[in-house]
């Protein structure tokens, strides 16, 4: 658990958190010290002249000071300590997130990584601030009282020292096999959780059938396995629990029974057996505390084990001594790329020379968007190179390479600020009157005229409050103030009304002029402005020409098209 | 069609989960009451217990402090009472811990339930003003945070108050001064609580409760804009936000904590164990050296006295845990207290299908109203087209059919019946519809189509396939129709809209709503709804959202939506040569289409040239 939390917390912290808790070690083992001076302040008391007890009761009093002022410290250390990591810890996932190949974002990641930057994180840090200090102090001060009873009367010292490893063991044994049923317990919540938001996007067609509630047999199904698991955790969690109450527990009564036969032979003095029970009694609470601690801490583990695997994820490697093309034709060598175990592109090769147009055409999974996704480096390739001006994506600084190409995708993503924001994010450094023109060339002055505030309109999350239209022209007058050499479109005008159509048509007009272009597209309209097309099947191009003579030649790329035209046959 | 449960039986159950949404949380505690109670008495019973082995040290004391001669027969008693009482508490407060935790399992399960029973009949229109995310967080994390309240609280919570109270009135019968003097740490300690609450505090905590969730907005900005934030610049805007959030969140939280920690420092500091020692030897020791108090009537305050302390301790320490249960639980109740579209209580059947709209409007928030007086007919036996502008109204009235929501005046008539007035099982029997957004189970290909016909025959459902152009792909599939999707294949979005379709057409209603942007998927999608369209005819009603201008020409009557009412409404033909939006749209758009004809003109030449 240390050690992980030491590994996510990385080299510069970690000195820090072993400050405070070699600190919060110092503070657990004083006030088990402290408690030594109880046994001459009780014996005195017991004794025949109490008023002697008040110098070592003084002494108890400068104890108990010292043990506040270590623990003031302490703690404070333990904040601050926790407060620097917190920020470090968001920075350095902020920096990892940033970092990581575009490929790795999927879209359940999009929770995932939120739930974990947010919450999770700080459930992870607190270990530091809340829980490390109170776990150190259940665990050293008891065993501190243990040596000091041991300096006072070895039999019964030993006695309680015995009770030690058998603690230690349940701690370790009860972890573990909670840790099991835990992992499985996460399993089912994601899989119930799956299910919900499946049944919640749902909602229309399951009512349809019907299907709502209970009759929605695999969300209900989902809850019962939850419930199992749950329960199981819990059991398998009792007998830890149970175990270490029965050993506390025995280990008093052992303590009782062997103080009593002793001070019955004599051996002991009753103010010494009496002492050694009231700190023996100080031992068992902390003791009984640690398995009540052990759920929170593993509820952070879990957590940290979260952000230790996103933290460990590589990042694309940047380049040592990066270059610069200087050109922009496209080529791919003999690229392969697998997802998983399925090879998405299959030794692929082809050329694009620069302010040329290239239609990519295909049935759905033959790889259309990884061609574009690779080309952008969102992922590298398994074999083959690809190539921008004749140098290898791999050897082009991601901030260079991202510099000479704009991209459109068919959703776009704005973010919650205004449409004036968003398109300026093209070109920050843009004037007015750039940012403008980029505006009437992608048709966008439109959209704004109509729009309550103008260019001060708000988007929403996400560009929720424009429609997918209007969106698409926010991303192509962005585009087109990046002004990039190198253009991708990724099935831009797929989802569009006629109305909007021709709109954004216009735009990706303007923005594919002179510019090298890769397009995804299955609008015969679009693909007839490209100077090449190629038909990708299985990963593979299949056929490759022009729009004009891949139709002549009729093969799969004509047929393709003679689908959206053969004649519908009636039943 | 083992999945998915047959919806017979829905009436009966649906009956007592109406009694119960709507109440909130407390029907569903209600039948765990007694088990509420007996993990209180057993709590209650082994807590008392524990204190047994205190006393015993008391007593041991007492014996052994006595001058005299001391009774042996009187130490074992004791001892081996002290050894019993430990017993008796490991078994009671284990069984209670047992039980709470046990119940805790089921009345999750049972809130989990019924929240899926309330979602299932808030409107539809509700669902989109919230976030999927949301939603999914009251059903699994906002119910297990409600842990405590159910597995801990009733327990723990009563035994940290009736333990101290026990021991409180066992000391003040041994000696009433020192007692008053062992309380002075739950004083002071008590005393520390209203700093904590000043409105600096308050403010201070909503403040950070405010920035975390800040971050969590940056973060999500951030890692969904992802591909956006990398192609600009690498990220440096959204990265920046993030940043500032997390530097605005740390600032807030070291102001918090930094004014915070002296206070909780001082309120440990009292409650510590050294502490409370330190007072009670103090008191004792000057009660004891003045001759008041036997020495022995101290043993019972070094070892009851630390528990005093217990409820304060057990305020703070449970307190957040608390509280965010209770946040938990308001936003549980906000999903159950949600009113499902009324079911009419005497439902009138439908004659026919003819479909009219009367003078609806409709706003989903305020009086912003989306469609401003929408009067229209669609006769059975028609298709009827909707064009307009994004933003028109034209989704929102398509919806309104299969009752998403309930206009907000005037009224949808199906077959002369109000839609509020049919019963809604009848009413999804006549309407079907094929959305954009379609969302396909993870469950099996054939139980995908046959979402709205439980029994369907397989026969009809490869049937319905192949008509929405489906069926090939689906033997394709590693094992056909009952490949489970999501697990063993996944589908694009063009074969997603597909199976939605072979869906709509499986059910084959009487009504269809389509909106054609689903044909843009690709040629395969585009050709199945032209088949669809074209094939289903016949005696049913159709409306659709028009995209094609094929389909507008095809179509028996276009109706032109512009900010929420029908501007135009006629035949094609008729709108053309009135020469008003329709045709000016017509004409600016011709040069599109006339575009794609050639370009179809080349493919066909192509075929026929083989």
């Amino acid at each position: 658990m240390i050690r992980m939390l030491l590994r996510v917390l990385g080299p510069e912290y970690a000195r820090a958190m072993r400050r405070t808790v070699a600190l919060m070690t110092v503070t657990a083992i004083a006030e088990g010290l402290s408690y030594a001076l109880l046994v001459p302040v009780l014996r005195e008391l017991f004794g025949d002249t109490p008023s002697n007890a008040v110098p070592w009761l003084i002494g108890f009093g400068a104890g108990v000071a010292v043990c506040a002022v270590l623990r003031y410290m302490s703690e404070l250390s333990g904040f601050r300590v926790g407060t620097t990591l917190l920020r470090g810890m968001y920075y350095r996932l902020g920096d990892h997130l940033a970092r990581l190949p575009i490929g790795w974002y999927g879209r359940d990641r999009v929770g995932e990584v939120s739930v974990m930057a947010s919450r999770g994180l700080l459930q992870a840090m607190s270990v530091a601030a809340h829980l490390l200090g109170p776990f150190v102090s259940a665990m050293v001060t008891p065993l501190t009282i243990v040596a000091v009873m041991i300096a006072f009367n070895w039999q019964l010292g030993l006695a309680a020292l015995l009770g030690a490893p058998i603690v230690a063991l349940i701690q370790i044994w009860t972890a573990r096999s909670i840790a099991s049923t835990d992992a499985a317990r996460h399993e089912r919540d994601k899989e119930a959780s799956g299910r919900v938001i499946e049944y919640l996007q749902a909602q229309p067609v399951l009512r349809v059938g019907g299907r709502t509630g209970e009759r929605f047999t695999l969300l209900d199904n989902a809850l019962k396995e939850v419930q199992r698991a749950a329960r199981r955790t819990v059991l398998s969690a009792l007998p830890g629990i149970v175990g270490m109450t029965l050993t506390v527990q025995a280990i008093f009564t052992a303590l009782l029974v062997l103080g009593a036969y002793l001070v019955l032979g004599g051996t002991i003095g009753a103010a010494e057996i009496l002492t050694i029970l009231v700190l023996a009694a100080r031992c068992a609470e902390p003791l009984l505390s640690l398995s009540e601690m052990g759920g929170k801490l593993r509820a952070a583990r879990a957590q940290l084990a979260r952000l230790d695997t996103v933290l460990r994820t590589e990042p694309l490697p940047e380049p040592g001594r990066p270059v610069e093309p200087r050109h922009h034709d496209l080529r791919f060598e003999s690229v392969t790329f697998r997802r998983g175990d399925r090879t998405v592109l299959d030794d692929l090769s082809l050329t694009v020379p620069e302010g040329q147009r290239l239609a990519v055409v295909g049935p759905s999974g033959a790889g259309k968007s990884t061609l574009l996704q690779v080309l952008a480096r969102f992922f590298d390739v398994d074999a083959g190179a690809v190539r921008i001006g004749g140098v290898d994506v791999r050897e082009i600084s991601t901030q260079e390479l991202m510099r000479r190409i704009a991209i459109v995708f068919q959703d776009v993503y704005l973010f919650d600020g205004t449409i004036e924001e968003n398109v300026r994010l093209g070109r920050p450094d843009a004037d007015d009157a750039e940012v403008r023109a980029a505006a009437t060339a992608a048709r966008l002055d439109e959209v704004i005229e109509r729009l309550p505030g103008g260019w001060e309109a708000k988007v929403g999350e996400g560009g929720a409050l424009l429609s997918g239209g209007e969106r698409q022209r926010v991303a192509i007058a962005r585009a087109l103030l990046k002004d990039a050499p190198i253009v991708l479109l990724d099935e831009v005008t797929s989802a569009l009304d006629p109305l909007n159509e021709a709109a954004v048509h216009e735009g990706i007009e303007r923005l594919m002029a002179g510019r090298t272009v890769v397009m995804v597209t299955h609008r015969m309209r679009t693909v007839k402005s490209a100077d090449r097309v190629v038909f990708l099947d299985g990963g593979r191009i299949v056929e490759e020409g022009s729009h004009d003579e891949l139709l002549r030649r009729g093969g799969r790329y004509a047929d393709f098209w003679a689908i959206s035209m053969a004649p519908v046959t009636s039943e | 069609m083992n999945a998915i449960d047959p919806a017979e039986g829905e009436r009966a159950t649906s009956s007592a989960a109406e009694a119960a949404a709507g109440q909130g949380v407390k029907p569903l505690l209600r039948p765990h009451r007694w088990s509420f109670a007996a993990v209180v008495v057993l709590q209650i019973i082994g807590a008392l217990a524990g204190l047994a082995p205190l006393l015993a040290v008391v007593e041991l004391g007492r014996a052994l402090l006595s001058p005299g001669p001391v009774d042996h027969d009187h130490v074992w008693f004791v001892v081996i009472a002290g050894a019993v009482g430990l017993f008796v508490r490991l078994v009671f407060t284990s069984a209670s811990s047992g039980i709470g935790h046990l119940v805790d399992n089921h009345v999750q399960l049972a809130f989990r339930r019924q929240l899926a029973l309330g979602l299932g009949r808030a409107p539809i229109g509700w669902f989109s003003r919230r976030r999927t995310g949301e939603l999914t967080k009251v059903v699994q994390e906002d119910v297990s945070a409600v842990h405590p309240f159910i597995a801990h609280t009733p327990g723990e919570l009563v035994a940290a108050f009736v333990v101290p109270l026990a021991s409180l009135i066992y000391l003040f019968t041994v000696d009433w001064r020192l007692t008053l003097i062992t309380l002075i740490p739950v004083v002071l300690a008590i005393a520390h609580v209203p700093l904590m609450m000043t409105p600096a505090r308050i403010r201070e905590e909503k403040e950070f409760d405010a920035s975390l969730g800040v971050i969590a907005n940056s973060v999500v900005e951030f890692v969904q804009g992802i591909a956006v934030v990398k192609s600009f610049g690498g990220g440096e805007r959204a990265h920046r936000r993030f940043r500032t959030a997390v530097d605005d969140f740390v600032g807030t939280f070291l102001r918090w904590v930094t004014n915070l920690s002296p206070i909780a420092a001082g309120m440990k500091l009292v409650l510590s164990p050294p502490f409370v020692l330190l007072v009670v030897l103090i008191g004792g020791t000057l009660l004891i050296t003045s001759g008041s108090m036997a020495p022995a009537d101290l043993l019972p305050f070094l070892l009851l006295g630390l528990g005093l302390t217990a409820p304060v301790a057990a305020l703070g320490h449970g307190f957040d845990d608390m509280r965010a249960a209770a946040r938990a639980v308001g936003r549980i109740k906000e999903v159950l207290d949600v009113k499902p579209l009324p079911e009419p209580a005497r439902p009138v059947a439908p004659q026919g299908h003819r479909v009219e709209l009367r003078d609806v409007r409709f706003a989903y928030e305020g009086d912003h109203e989306v469609l401003r007086g929408i009067d229209l007919v669609l006769e059975p036996g028609t298709v009827t087209a909707i064009v307009g502008p994004s933003g028109s109204g034209k989704s929102t009235l398509v919806r309104l059919l299969p009752r998403f929501f309930d206009p907000t005046h005037g009224s949808v008539l199906l077959g002369g019946v109000d839609l509020r007035e049919i019963d809604s099982r009848e009413l999804y029997r006549k309407v079907s519809f094929v959305f954009q957004d379609v969302r396909l189970l993870r469950a099996s290909v054939t139980d995908n189509i046959a979402l709205a016909v439980p029994h369907a025959d397989p026969d009809d459902v490869v049937r319905a396939a192949r008509l929405a152009n489906i069926h090939d792909r689906i033997l394709e599939l590693p094992r056909g129709y009952d490949t489970v999707i999501g697990e063993e294949a996944e589908l694009s979005g063009g074969e997603a809209q597909r199976i939605a379709l072979a869906r709509a057409l499986l059910a084959d209603a009487p009504v269809l709503v389509l909106d054609e942007a689903t044909a843009f998927a690709d040629p395969q999608t585009e050709w199945a709804v032209r088949q669809a369209l074209t094939t289903l005819g016949g005696d049913r009603t159709i409306l659709v959202i028009a995209h094609r201008l094929e389909t507008i020409a095809d179509a028996d009557t276009v109706v032109v939506l512009e900010g929420g009412e029908i501007v135009e409404h006629g035949s094609p033909a008729e709108l053309l040569a009135r020469d008003g939006r329709f045709a000016e749209f017509w004409r600016s758009h011709r040069s599109a289409v006339a575009d794609e004809i050639e370009t179809r003109a080349g493919v066909l030449q192509g075929e026929q040239s083989q």
